[in-house]
């Protein structure tokens, strides 16, 4: 007789959003492996219809909490191309360096207080305030230092409010930066703590391999955050290229009955995007450091486990940090003046990408000749994870089948996959609920 | 440093009271002995603003009491206990009793916290608050802001 499975997560913890993972064997027969997502749809194509485009950015930016700096981004940089804006140097500048802040606050959210409990066999952040104090503390000076960092260029981290098309409200001042730089270069220890930290859990990351297509923003001339063109690696490290206005030909949306969400593929029948498919299409334009950390931990393109995204997040922190520096040394160096707001030359349609936390964002907005909005598309880099995940479940539950596993470390096994995606569902409700003790 | 640190999901229909009441503190310049901040749903980032030189925290959310919808209440952590059941500190499903209990474990004893918890009419993945909240948002900010100019320092 064959084995008997019954895993049924409903709303899995540590991810952003709801979603379940459901897996039925009977007498050794997998009936039922599935990643399924059951959040309702939000709709933010259809509010910012009719909307000025010197709103859009602000309610979309509203799609997500922890990715608000990337959505604002995303929105101001398709807006531009739509309506002709160039945007300067110095705006270019101080956008990718407000990129970076939001990427390594995230990595730092996720690989500490998200993924570092797995690795430790902790339930959560929480259970690690005892035992491992230091790293706990840590994470929270690394975040605070990424909070202020992206405050001081966005105005706020969270819903950034300086960022518009055509440039910025106001900009930091030179004294501000090289405050903000100082304290950035004051957390080294801290970054050289995590890495060591980092190396002494890897040998606890599940050792899986499944190789997929890896999808990322490339670009000539940095790492590929803020701008670029699209580029996807296969394992055999074939690449493909594909222009930010044709991201439908590599996105190619589809409706899957286990998901509110669409689903994407293009060459296979899913791929990746994140920390993981950056690292392995665009490991050569990675920091000296960065690269360094790899190559310590035997990482090295094209990396085909899933399960080291979290440790490409390490990798981006520490690249994010020292390309960050050179940033700041640029703009104190070249001065920082208040520029007025560059103005649309035309109305028409236009798409954008960057790099978020989770992987490459796509909007597109078409504007009429009053400057309202009459048609958006986003398509976020969870949603473009989906299948992957689906297809990753499919290789490795007969592994775990295989590896005479018990059901509870079976299900730690595909809840820890999930969670190496960083998947941000969607954001539900906040809301306290309590009661009063006294 | 005085905070008043607006929560939510603006669009999640009530659940925005306390960005809505944090926006409009800003835009009516009422924040001039205190900053009025819009976390949106990063809650975690609430521990930003809880250190040493952080004399008062008022903190803004819908709150599910058992109040009529609506209506308000003043309280600390001490008075209340969250219901909310989940078990893991997380970003999304964010419990932010669970959060500032996170915080005090980690840094230490906590500067004077209160919370101003709004009882909502409607939650759902829709904008705007509900016409019940909406007419009692300037009865909010002002009851906000009359708490932030009386409060001490000192008060906990």
């Amino acid at each position: 007789m064959g084995q008997n499975i019954h895993i049924d997560v409903h709303h899995l913890t540590r991810v952003e959003g709801h979603g379940n993972i459901l897996v039925n064997v009977t007498d050794g027969v997998v009936e039922q492996c599935e990643w399924q997502v059951p959040e309702a749809p939000r709709f933010f194509e259809a509010m910012v219809r009719g909307r000025h485009y010197s709103e859009v950015a602000r309610i979309v930016s509203r799609i997500c909490g922890i990715c608000s700096i990337g959505h604002t981004l995303a929105s101001v940089k398709a807006t531009e191309t739509a309506l002709g804006i160039e945007i300067t140097p110095q705006t270019r500048k101080l956008r990718t360096l407000l990129k970076h802040a939001e990427n390594f606050d995230s990595h730092v959210l996720h690989v500490y207080i998200l993924v570092a409990p797995d690795l430790l066999g902790a339930p959560s952040a929480f259970a690690l305030v005892p035992t491992h104090a230091e790293v706990v503390a840590r994470a929270l000076r690394l975040k605070r230092l990424a909070h202020e960092w992206g405050s001081l260029i966005g105005g706020r981290t969270t819903h950034p409010t300086t960022v518009l098309p055509g440039g910025f409200s106001k900009v930091p001042t030179v004294a501000e930066l090289e405050a903000m730089r100082a304290k950035l270069a004051e957390a080294v220890p801290d970054l050289d703590a995590t890495l060591a930290t980092i190396t002494a859990l890897a040998p606890a990351i599940p050792a899986f391999q499944r190789p997929t297509e890896y999808m990322a923003l490339t670009s000539d001339e940095e790492y590929g955050l803020y701008d670029g063109y699209i580029q996807t690696i296969l394992a055999d490290g074939s690449r493909a290229r594909y222009e930010v206005a044709d991201y439908r030909s590599c996105t190619n949306e589809y409706v899957s009955p286990q998901s509110t969400a669409k689903f994407t593929k293009n060459r296979l029948d899913s791929y990746a995007v994140g920390a993981l498919a950056r690292f392995n299409v665009n490991y050569d334009q990675l920091h000296p450091k960065a690269k360094e950390f790899a190559e310590s931990l035997g990482m090295s393109p094209v990396c085909t486990n899933p399960y080291f995204n979290s440790v490409a997040q390490v990798v981006e922190i520490v690249h994010s940090a020292y390309e960050a520096l050179r940033l700041f040394d640029e703009l104190i160096a070249d001065g920082v003046v208040e520029e007025p707001l560059v103005q649309p030359s035309r109305w028409g349609t236009g798409a954008s990408a960057v790099e978020v936390p989770r992987g490459i964002l796509f909007h597109e907005y078409a504007y009429d000749d009053e400057g309202l909005c009459t048609d958006a598309n986003c398509i976020i880099p969870t949603n473009q994870n989906h299948a992957n995940i689906q297809a990753d479940f499919d290789a490795l539950l007969p592994e775990l089948m295989a590896s005479e596993k018990t059901e509870d470390e079976m299900r730690l096994a595909l809840e820890m996959l999930v969670r190496a995606y960083d998947p941000c569902i969607s954001c539900s409700t906040h809301n306290l609920d309590v009661e009063f003790i006294r | 440093m005085r905070y008043l640190i607006g929560i939510g999901n603006y669009y999640g229909r009530d659940d925005a009271i306390g960005l809505r009441i944090a926006e409009l503190i800003g835009e009516t310049g009422l924040d001039r002995d205190f900053r009025a901040i819009d976390l949106g749903g990063n809650l975690l980032d609430v521990v930003h603003y809880l250190d040493a030189q952080t004399e008062q925290v008022l903190i803004v959310d819908s709150a599910r009491m058992g109040l009529a919808p609506g209506d308000y209440a003043f309280f600390t952590l001490d008075q209340v206990a969250s219901v909310k059941g989940s078990a893991s500190l997380s970003t999304h499903e964010g419990d932010l009793v669970k959060v500032l209990e996170f915080a005090e474990a980690t840094n230490g004893p906590l500067p004077p916290i209160t919370i101003l918890g709004i009882e909502p009419a409607e939650l759902a993945d829709e904008p705007g608050l509900s016409d019940t909240l909406e007419a009692r948002l300037d009865q909010y900010v002002a009851a906000a802001v009359e708490f932030l100019a009386q409060v001490g320092p000192a008060r906990r």
